[in-house]
Protein backbone atom coordinates (compact mmCIF):
# COMPACT_ATOMS: atom_id res chain seq x y z
CA UNK A 1 0.00 0.00 0.00
CA UNK A 2 1.54 3.49 -0.93
CA UNK A 3 1.89 4.93 2.41
CA UNK A 4 -0.50 8.17 2.47
CA UNK A 5 -0.72 8.35 -1.47
CA UNK A 6 2.52 10.24 -1.10
CA UNK A 7 4.54 7.73 -3.42
CA UNK A 8 4.03 7.42 -6.96
CA UNK A 9 6.47 7.19 -9.61
CA UNK A 10 9.69 9.90 -8.39
CA UNK A 11 13.36 9.59 -8.43
CA UNK A 12 14.94 8.22 -5.17
CA UNK A 13 15.84 11.26 -4.13
CA UNK A 14 12.44 12.70 -3.98
CA UNK A 15 11.09 9.49 -2.21
CA UNK A 16 13.97 9.86 0.62
CA UNK A 17 13.18 13.23 0.63
CA UNK A 18 9.59 13.13 1.14
CA UNK A 19 9.86 10.40 3.92
CA UNK A 20 7.84 11.50 7.17
CA UNK A 21 10.31 12.56 9.76
CA UNK A 22 7.43 12.28 12.48
CA UNK A 23 3.99 10.16 12.55
CA UNK A 24 3.04 7.15 14.08
CA UNK A 25 5.38 4.72 12.15
CA UNK A 26 8.35 6.54 13.26
CA UNK A 27 7.44 6.92 16.52
CA UNK A 28 6.87 3.05 16.85
CA UNK A 29 10.24 2.43 15.43
CA UNK A 30 11.69 4.80 18.22
CA UNK A 31 9.91 3.02 21.18
CA UNK A 32 11.78 -0.15 19.93
CA UNK A 33 15.27 2.05 20.30
CA UNK A 34 15.89 -0.10 23.21
CA UNK A 35 16.29 -3.27 21.29
CA UNK A 36 19.78 -1.92 19.16
CA UNK A 37 20.20 1.43 20.36
CA UNK A 38 21.23 3.84 18.19
CA UNK A 39 21.17 1.35 15.45
CA UNK A 40 18.12 3.48 13.15
CA UNK A 41 18.24 6.97 12.51
CA UNK A 42 15.29 8.40 10.71
CA UNK A 43 17.15 9.98 7.73
CA UNK A 44 14.64 11.77 5.29
CA UNK A 45 17.19 13.80 3.28
CA UNK A 46 18.97 12.25 0.47
CA UNK A 47 21.60 14.28 0.93
CA UNK A 48 22.55 13.37 4.33
CA UNK A 49 22.18 9.73 3.27
CA UNK A 50 24.83 9.98 0.91
CA UNK A 51 27.34 11.96 3.17
CA UNK A 52 26.76 8.46 5.75
CA UNK A 53 26.64 5.99 3.18
CA UNK A 54 29.81 6.87 1.02
CA UNK A 55 31.79 8.41 4.11
CA UNK A 56 32.53 11.55 2.21
CA UNK A 57 32.27 15.32 1.95
CA UNK A 58 33.49 15.81 -1.79
CA UNK A 59 30.67 17.65 -3.01
CA UNK A 60 31.60 17.01 -6.56
CA UNK A 61 31.83 13.19 -6.14
CA UNK A 62 28.61 13.70 -4.12
CA UNK A 63 26.87 15.43 -7.30
CA UNK A 64 28.13 12.10 -9.34
CA UNK A 65 26.55 9.56 -6.95
CA UNK A 66 23.93 11.60 -6.47
CA UNK A 67 22.89 11.46 -10.75
CA UNK A 68 24.24 7.70 -10.53
CA UNK A 69 21.89 6.88 -7.61
CA UNK A 70 18.86 8.49 -10.09
CA UNK A 71 20.17 6.15 -13.30
CA UNK A 72 20.33 3.07 -11.18
CA UNK A 73 17.15 3.45 -9.70
CA UNK A 74 15.28 4.72 -12.46
CA UNK A 75 16.70 1.16 -14.81
CA UNK A 76 13.69 -1.18 -13.82
CA UNK A 77 16.16 -4.47 -14.88
CA UNK A 78 17.95 -3.54 -12.16
CA UNK A 79 15.36 -4.60 -9.04
CA UNK A 80 15.52 -1.73 -6.93
CA UNK A 81 11.99 -0.64 -8.02
CA UNK A 82 10.58 -4.07 -7.31
CA UNK A 83 12.68 -4.24 -3.72
CA UNK A 84 10.74 -0.94 -3.30
CA UNK A 85 7.53 -2.48 -4.42
CA UNK A 86 7.86 -4.84 -2.23
CA UNK A 87 8.11 -3.16 0.57
CA UNK A 88 5.25 -1.11 -0.45
CA UNK A 89 2.87 -4.14 -0.67
CA UNK A 90 3.87 -5.52 2.88
CA UNK A 91 1.99 -2.67 4.50
CA UNK A 92 -1.68 -2.33 4.88
CA UNK A 93 -1.49 0.70 6.62
CA UNK A 94 -4.91 3.60 6.32
CA UNK A 95 -4.36 6.97 5.40
CA UNK A 96 -7.59 8.24 7.15
CA UNK A 97 -7.47 6.40 10.07
CA UNK A 98 -4.09 7.09 11.09
CA UNK A 99 -4.86 10.80 10.70
CA UNK A 100 -7.88 10.06 12.82
CA UNK A 101 -5.59 8.49 15.15
CA UNK A 102 -3.15 11.41 15.04
CA UNK A 103 -5.73 14.05 15.58
CA UNK A 104 -7.39 12.32 18.96
CA UNK A 105 -4.26 12.80 20.98
CA UNK A 106 -4.91 13.14 24.79
CA UNK A 107 -2.66 14.79 26.78
CA UNK A 108 0.16 13.78 24.48
CA UNK A 109 -1.05 10.82 23.99
CA UNK A 110 -3.46 8.85 21.16
CA UNK A 111 -5.98 7.06 23.01
CA UNK A 112 -7.19 3.47 21.18
CA UNK A 113 -10.32 3.45 23.12
CA UNK A 114 -12.18 6.12 20.98
CA UNK A 115 -11.18 3.80 17.65
CA UNK A 116 -12.01 0.15 19.14
CA UNK A 117 -14.96 0.02 17.22
CA UNK A 118 -13.18 0.30 13.77
CA UNK A 119 -10.71 -2.17 14.63
CA UNK A 120 -11.20 -5.88 14.60
CA UNK A 121 -7.98 -8.18 16.58
CA UNK A 122 -6.70 -10.66 13.25
CA UNK A 123 -7.69 -13.82 14.43
CA UNK A 124 -4.53 -15.99 15.24
CA UNK A 125 -4.47 -17.77 12.05
CA UNK A 126 -4.74 -14.70 9.90
CA UNK A 127 -1.65 -13.05 11.92
CA UNK A 128 0.78 -16.15 11.59
CA UNK A 129 0.26 -16.14 8.57
CA UNK A 130 0.35 -12.36 7.89
CA UNK A 131 3.94 -12.67 9.64
CA UNK A 132 5.35 -15.53 7.91
CA UNK A 133 4.45 -13.53 4.57
CA UNK A 134 6.36 -10.46 5.99
CA UNK A 135 9.53 -12.47 6.59
CA UNK A 136 8.97 -13.81 2.79
CA UNK A 137 8.83 -10.36 1.77
CA UNK A 138 11.59 -9.33 3.12
CA UNK A 139 13.26 -12.50 1.35
CA UNK A 140 11.89 -11.17 -1.74
CA UNK A 141 13.45 -7.74 -1.66
CA UNK A 142 16.48 -8.95 -0.27
CA UNK A 143 17.30 -11.09 -3.43
CA UNK A 144 16.02 -8.12 -5.77
CA UNK A 145 18.39 -6.00 -3.95
CA UNK A 146 21.58 -7.80 -4.31
CA UNK A 147 21.15 -9.84 -7.11
CA UNK A 148 21.64 -13.46 -5.48
CA UNK A 149 20.76 -16.17 -7.97
CA UNK A 150 18.03 -18.91 -7.59
CA UNK A 151 15.72 -18.70 -4.54
CA UNK A 152 18.24 -17.23 -2.03
CA UNK A 153 16.93 -18.62 0.93
CA UNK A 154 19.89 -19.86 2.42
CA UNK A 155 21.55 -16.43 1.80
CA UNK A 156 18.98 -14.48 3.05
CA UNK A 157 18.71 -16.51 6.31
CA UNK A 158 22.51 -16.28 6.56
CA UNK A 159 22.34 -12.30 6.33
CA UNK A 160 19.29 -11.88 8.53
CA UNK A 161 21.32 -12.46 11.90
CA UNK A 162 23.77 -9.24 10.27
CA UNK A 163 21.26 -7.14 9.35
CA UNK A 164 22.11 -3.40 10.92
CA UNK A 165 20.37 0.03 11.47
CA UNK A 166 17.21 0.24 9.28
CA UNK A 167 16.96 -2.86 8.65
CA UNK A 168 17.58 -4.53 12.01
CA UNK A 169 14.96 -2.15 13.30
CA UNK A 170 12.34 -3.39 10.62
CA UNK A 171 12.89 -6.87 11.46
CA UNK A 172 12.75 -5.62 15.35
CA UNK A 173 9.69 -4.28 13.96
CA UNK A 174 8.24 -7.71 12.60
CA UNK A 175 9.57 -9.73 15.96
CA UNK A 176 7.48 -7.05 17.89
CA UNK A 177 4.50 -5.31 16.54
CA UNK A 178 3.66 -8.52 13.96
CA UNK A 179 4.71 -11.62 16.44
CA UNK A 180 4.67 -10.27 20.19
CA UNK A 181 2.37 -7.96 20.71
CA UNK A 182 -0.69 -9.70 18.93
CA UNK A 183 0.78 -13.67 18.93
CA UNK A 184 2.69 -13.53 22.30
CA UNK A 185 6.46 -14.62 22.92
CA UNK A 186 5.14 -18.45 21.47
CA UNK A 187 4.82 -16.67 18.04
CA UNK A 188 7.41 -18.53 16.28
CA UNK A 189 6.03 -21.63 17.41
CA UNK A 190 2.52 -20.80 16.18
CA UNK A 191 3.70 -19.61 12.61
CA UNK A 192 5.51 -22.79 12.64
CA UNK A 193 2.30 -24.89 13.30
CA UNK A 194 0.16 -22.75 10.66
CA UNK A 195 3.20 -22.78 8.36
CA UNK A 196 2.90 -26.72 8.26
CA UNK A 197 -0.73 -27.04 7.71
CA UNK A 198 -0.18 -23.83 5.11
CA UNK A 199 -2.35 -24.72 1.43
CA UNK A 200 -2.49 -23.22 -1.77
CA UNK A 201 -6.04 -21.74 -1.10
CA UNK A 202 -5.22 -20.78 2.76
CA UNK A 203 -2.01 -18.61 1.03
CA UNK A 204 -4.67 -17.13 -1.59
CA UNK A 205 -6.88 -15.69 1.20
CA UNK A 206 -4.28 -13.80 2.65
CA UNK A 207 -4.29 -10.30 1.43
CA UNK A 208 -0.58 -9.41 2.02
CA UNK A 209 0.28 -12.48 0.07
CA UNK A 210 -2.08 -11.91 -2.46
CA UNK A 211 -0.44 -8.37 -3.03
CA UNK A 212 3.26 -9.68 -3.39
CA UNK A 213 2.95 -13.54 -5.01
CA UNK A 214 4.30 -11.77 -8.17
CA UNK A 215 7.52 -11.78 -6.75
CA UNK A 216 8.03 -15.12 -5.81
CA UNK A 217 10.41 -16.77 -8.33
CA UNK A 218 9.06 -18.70 -11.37
CA UNK A 219 9.78 -22.40 -11.16
CA UNK A 220 8.77 -21.96 -7.12
CA UNK A 221 5.36 -23.20 -5.62
CA UNK A 222 4.34 -20.83 -3.60
CA UNK A 223 3.07 -23.00 -0.06
CA UNK A 224 6.75 -24.83 -0.75
CA UNK A 225 8.31 -21.45 -1.17
CA UNK A 226 7.12 -20.07 1.66
CA UNK A 227 7.94 -23.05 4.10
CA UNK A 228 11.41 -23.35 2.92
CA UNK A 229 11.39 -19.62 3.85
CA UNK A 230 9.98 -19.79 6.89
CA UNK A 231 11.73 -22.75 7.78
CA UNK A 232 15.23 -21.19 7.00
CA UNK A 233 14.85 -18.11 8.57
CA UNK A 234 12.50 -18.70 11.59
CA UNK A 235 15.29 -19.53 13.65
CA UNK A 236 17.09 -16.47 13.17
CA UNK A 237 13.76 -14.79 13.82
CA UNK A 238 13.65 -16.19 17.16
CA UNK A 239 17.18 -15.78 17.72
CA UNK A 240 16.82 -12.04 17.47
CA UNK A 241 14.26 -11.73 19.89
CA UNK A 242 15.72 -14.01 22.71
CA UNK A 243 19.07 -11.94 22.09
CA UNK A 244 17.37 -8.23 22.54
CA UNK A 245 15.34 -8.02 25.39
CA UNK A 246 12.24 -8.35 23.67
CA UNK A 247 9.26 -9.49 25.59
CA UNK A 248 5.50 -8.20 24.53
CA UNK A 249 5.88 -6.59 28.02
CA UNK A 250 8.47 -4.51 27.13
CA UNK A 251 7.72 -3.65 23.93
CA UNK A 252 3.79 -2.84 25.40
CA UNK A 253 5.28 -0.97 27.80
CA UNK A 254 6.93 1.65 25.54
CA UNK A 255 4.04 1.76 23.00
CA UNK A 256 1.75 2.57 26.11
CA UNK A 257 4.38 5.95 26.43
CA UNK A 258 2.40 7.68 23.50
CA UNK A 259 -0.48 5.07 22.86
CA UNK A 260 -3.20 5.46 25.64
CA UNK A 261 -4.78 1.27 25.60
CA UNK A 262 -5.72 -0.30 28.91
CA UNK A 263 -4.41 -3.47 29.31
CA UNK A 264 -7.52 -5.31 28.90
CA UNK A 265 -7.47 -3.41 25.45
CA UNK A 266 -4.01 -5.09 24.46
CA UNK A 267 -5.57 -7.32 22.03
CA UNK A 268 -6.44 -4.30 19.43
CA UNK A 269 -3.20 -2.81 20.27
CA UNK A 270 -1.35 -4.92 16.81
CA UNK A 271 -4.84 -4.06 14.97
CA UNK A 272 -4.25 -0.17 15.51
CA UNK A 273 -0.53 -0.64 14.90
CA UNK A 274 -1.16 -2.49 11.64
CA UNK A 275 -3.77 -0.06 10.44
CA UNK A 276 -1.54 3.49 11.57
CA UNK A 277 1.98 2.19 10.86
CA UNK A 278 4.00 1.58 7.50
CA UNK A 279 7.13 0.16 8.98
CA UNK A 280 8.20 -2.05 6.05
CA UNK A 281 7.79 0.54 3.64
CA UNK A 282 9.21 3.25 5.36
CA UNK A 283 12.53 1.52 6.57
CA UNK A 284 12.42 -0.21 3.19
CA UNK A 285 12.69 3.09 0.96
CA UNK A 286 15.66 3.79 3.15
CA UNK A 287 17.02 -0.01 2.97
CA UNK A 288 16.96 0.27 -0.92
CA UNK A 289 17.76 4.05 -0.97
CA UNK A 290 21.06 3.28 0.73
CA UNK A 291 22.01 0.16 -1.54
CA UNK A 292 21.79 1.96 -4.40
CA UNK A 293 23.82 4.68 -3.08
CA UNK A 294 26.52 2.34 -2.11
CA UNK A 295 25.86 0.72 -5.97
CA UNK A 296 26.57 4.86 -7.33
CA UNK A 297 29.45 5.47 -4.75
CA UNK A 298 31.18 2.33 -6.36
CA UNK A 299 30.69 2.59 -9.98
CA UNK A 300 30.69 6.71 -10.07
CA UNK B 1 25.92 -24.32 -50.51
CA UNK B 2 27.82 -21.69 -51.97
CA UNK B 3 30.89 -20.98 -49.89
CA UNK B 4 30.54 -17.16 -49.49
CA UNK B 5 26.66 -17.51 -49.26
CA UNK B 6 27.35 -19.89 -46.26
CA UNK B 7 29.57 -16.92 -45.21
CA UNK B 8 27.16 -14.28 -45.17
CA UNK B 9 24.41 -16.81 -43.70
CA UNK B 10 26.24 -17.14 -40.42
CA UNK B 11 27.16 -13.51 -40.61
CA UNK B 12 23.36 -12.76 -40.56
CA UNK B 13 22.35 -15.31 -38.10
CA UNK B 14 25.11 -13.94 -35.78
CA UNK B 15 23.73 -10.01 -36.02
CA UNK B 16 20.25 -11.92 -35.75
CA UNK B 17 21.37 -13.72 -32.63
CA UNK B 18 22.78 -10.46 -31.19
CA UNK B 19 20.27 -8.22 -31.86
CA UNK B 20 18.17 -10.38 -30.39
CA UNK B 21 19.28 -10.43 -26.97
CA UNK B 22 18.36 -6.79 -27.14
CA UNK B 23 21.17 -5.61 -25.05
CA UNK B 24 24.69 -5.34 -24.75
CA UNK B 25 26.94 -8.33 -23.65
CA UNK B 26 27.48 -6.99 -19.77
CA UNK B 27 29.22 -9.94 -18.07
CA UNK B 28 27.02 -11.20 -14.73
CA UNK B 29 28.11 -10.05 -11.33
CA UNK B 30 28.65 -13.99 -10.09
CA UNK B 31 31.70 -13.94 -12.88
CA UNK B 32 33.94 -11.38 -10.69
CA UNK B 33 33.95 -13.34 -7.46
CA UNK B 34 37.21 -15.22 -8.03
CA UNK B 35 38.87 -11.64 -8.97
CA UNK B 36 38.25 -9.92 -5.26
CA UNK B 37 40.89 -10.10 -2.95
CA UNK B 38 41.21 -13.20 -0.58
CA UNK B 39 40.96 -13.15 3.47
CA UNK B 40 44.05 -11.96 5.34
CA UNK B 41 45.53 -11.16 8.03
CA UNK B 42 42.42 -11.23 10.24
CA UNK B 43 40.60 -9.38 7.12
CA UNK B 44 37.42 -11.34 6.14
CA UNK B 45 35.67 -10.38 2.20
CA UNK B 46 32.60 -11.66 1.81
CA UNK B 47 31.02 -10.72 -1.66
CA UNK B 48 27.24 -9.22 -0.79
CA UNK B 49 25.74 -8.47 -4.34
CA UNK B 50 25.78 -10.10 -7.44
CA UNK B 51 24.31 -7.50 -10.41
CA UNK B 52 24.43 -8.06 -13.96
CA UNK B 53 27.88 -6.09 -15.04
CA UNK B 54 28.67 -5.62 -11.34
CA UNK B 55 29.46 -7.10 -8.11
CA UNK B 56 29.99 -5.64 -4.82
CA UNK B 57 31.81 -7.11 -1.43
CA UNK B 58 32.65 -6.24 2.03
CA UNK B 59 35.87 -6.18 3.79
CA UNK B 60 35.39 -6.69 7.44
CA UNK B 61 37.73 -6.81 10.34
CA UNK B 62 35.99 -9.02 13.25
CA UNK B 63 32.27 -7.61 13.08
CA UNK B 64 33.63 -4.13 12.24
CA UNK B 65 33.08 -2.87 8.43
CA UNK B 66 36.19 -1.38 7.18
CA UNK B 67 35.65 -1.25 3.10
CA UNK B 68 33.62 -1.71 0.25
CA UNK B 69 35.17 -3.70 -2.94
CA UNK B 70 33.34 -2.83 -6.26
CA UNK B 71 33.68 -4.24 -9.82
CA UNK B 72 31.69 -2.16 -12.53
CA UNK B 73 31.91 -3.46 -16.45
CA UNK B 74 31.79 0.27 -17.83
CA UNK B 75 30.78 -1.22 -21.03
CA UNK B 76 31.84 1.46 -23.43
CA UNK B 77 30.83 4.32 -21.08
CA UNK B 78 33.18 6.52 -22.49
CA UNK B 79 32.07 9.08 -19.85
CA UNK B 80 33.24 6.38 -17.27
CA UNK B 81 36.44 5.50 -19.05
CA UNK B 82 37.27 8.98 -19.45
CA UNK B 83 37.64 10.05 -16.06
CA UNK B 84 40.69 7.84 -15.93
CA UNK B 85 42.99 10.11 -18.19
CA UNK B 86 43.12 12.26 -14.84
CA UNK B 87 44.91 9.51 -13.92
CA UNK B 88 48.88 9.91 -12.48
CA UNK B 89 49.51 6.92 -10.67
CA UNK B 90 49.05 3.35 -11.25
CA UNK B 91 48.64 -0.26 -9.57
CA UNK B 92 50.11 -3.38 -11.66
CA UNK B 93 49.95 -0.84 -14.29
CA UNK B 94 46.31 0.03 -14.56
CA UNK B 95 45.41 3.59 -14.08
CA UNK B 96 44.25 4.79 -10.88
CA UNK B 97 42.20 7.81 -9.39
CA UNK B 98 41.01 8.90 -5.96
CA UNK B 99 36.99 8.53 -5.96
CA UNK B 100 35.84 11.47 -3.18
CA UNK B 101 38.17 11.12 -0.29
CA UNK B 102 36.88 8.07 0.67
CA UNK B 103 37.53 5.98 -2.60
CA UNK B 104 40.29 4.59 -4.77
CA UNK B 105 39.58 3.18 -8.17
CA UNK B 106 41.59 1.54 -10.81
CA UNK B 107 40.45 1.08 -14.71
CA UNK B 108 41.06 -2.44 -15.60
CA UNK B 109 41.77 -3.97 -19.31
CA UNK B 110 40.10 -0.31 -20.76
CA UNK B 111 36.72 -1.37 -19.52
CA UNK B 112 35.95 -2.81 -15.62
CA UNK B 113 36.09 -0.25 -12.78
CA UNK B 114 37.21 -2.06 -9.60
CA UNK B 115 36.89 0.54 -6.33
CA UNK B 116 37.89 0.39 -2.62
CA UNK B 117 36.20 2.77 -0.27
CA UNK B 118 37.07 3.30 3.27
CA UNK B 119 34.38 2.54 5.46
CA UNK B 120 36.13 3.13 8.75
CA UNK B 121 38.53 6.05 9.23
CA UNK B 122 41.45 2.68 9.80
CA UNK B 123 41.93 2.42 6.10
CA UNK B 124 44.13 5.18 4.77
CA UNK B 125 44.57 5.63 0.67
CA UNK B 126 47.70 3.81 1.15
CA UNK B 127 45.42 0.35 2.60
CA UNK B 128 43.15 0.99 -0.28
CA UNK B 129 45.76 0.84 -2.89
CA UNK B 130 47.30 -1.87 -1.21
CA UNK B 131 44.10 -3.88 -1.30
CA UNK B 132 43.57 -2.86 -4.84
CA UNK B 133 46.82 -4.99 -5.70
CA UNK B 134 45.44 -7.65 -4.37
CA UNK B 135 42.35 -8.48 -6.75
CA UNK B 136 43.50 -10.35 -9.49
CA UNK B 137 43.21 -7.30 -12.23
CA UNK B 138 45.16 -9.53 -14.41
CA UNK B 139 42.66 -12.06 -14.92
CA UNK B 140 39.86 -9.30 -14.69
CA UNK B 141 41.65 -7.78 -17.76
CA UNK B 142 41.89 -10.73 -19.73
CA UNK B 143 37.96 -11.20 -19.62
Amino acid sequence: MAFFGLFEDKSIDDYVDKLPEKNITVRALKALDFVAPGEWENITDFDELMRKVTNDTDESFLADVRKKSIEIYEDKSEGYQKAFKIYQRVDSSDKLFGTAALADKLAGKMSLLKFLDRLTPSADTTQTIDLTVKLVSELLAYVKLNGIPGDGIGDFAAALGEYSKESKIRIAALVAFDGLVPLGPDFIDKCGDQVQKLTEGGLEENATFRRIKGFIPSGFGSVEFVKNAFDAASGKLSDFASNSALSRESVVGKLQQFIEVSDDKLDYLGAFLDMTTNYFEHTGLQTVATRVIERAANEA
Amino acid sequence: MNRNLLIWSSALLLLVIACGSGEPLVIKGDKFNDIFPADRDGFTVTVTTEKKGFAQATLKKGEEEMATFAISDLNGDTEAIEKFKASTEQVSGYPIIPRGDSGTAALVGNRFQVQVRSLSGTISESDRKDWLFRFQLDDLAGF
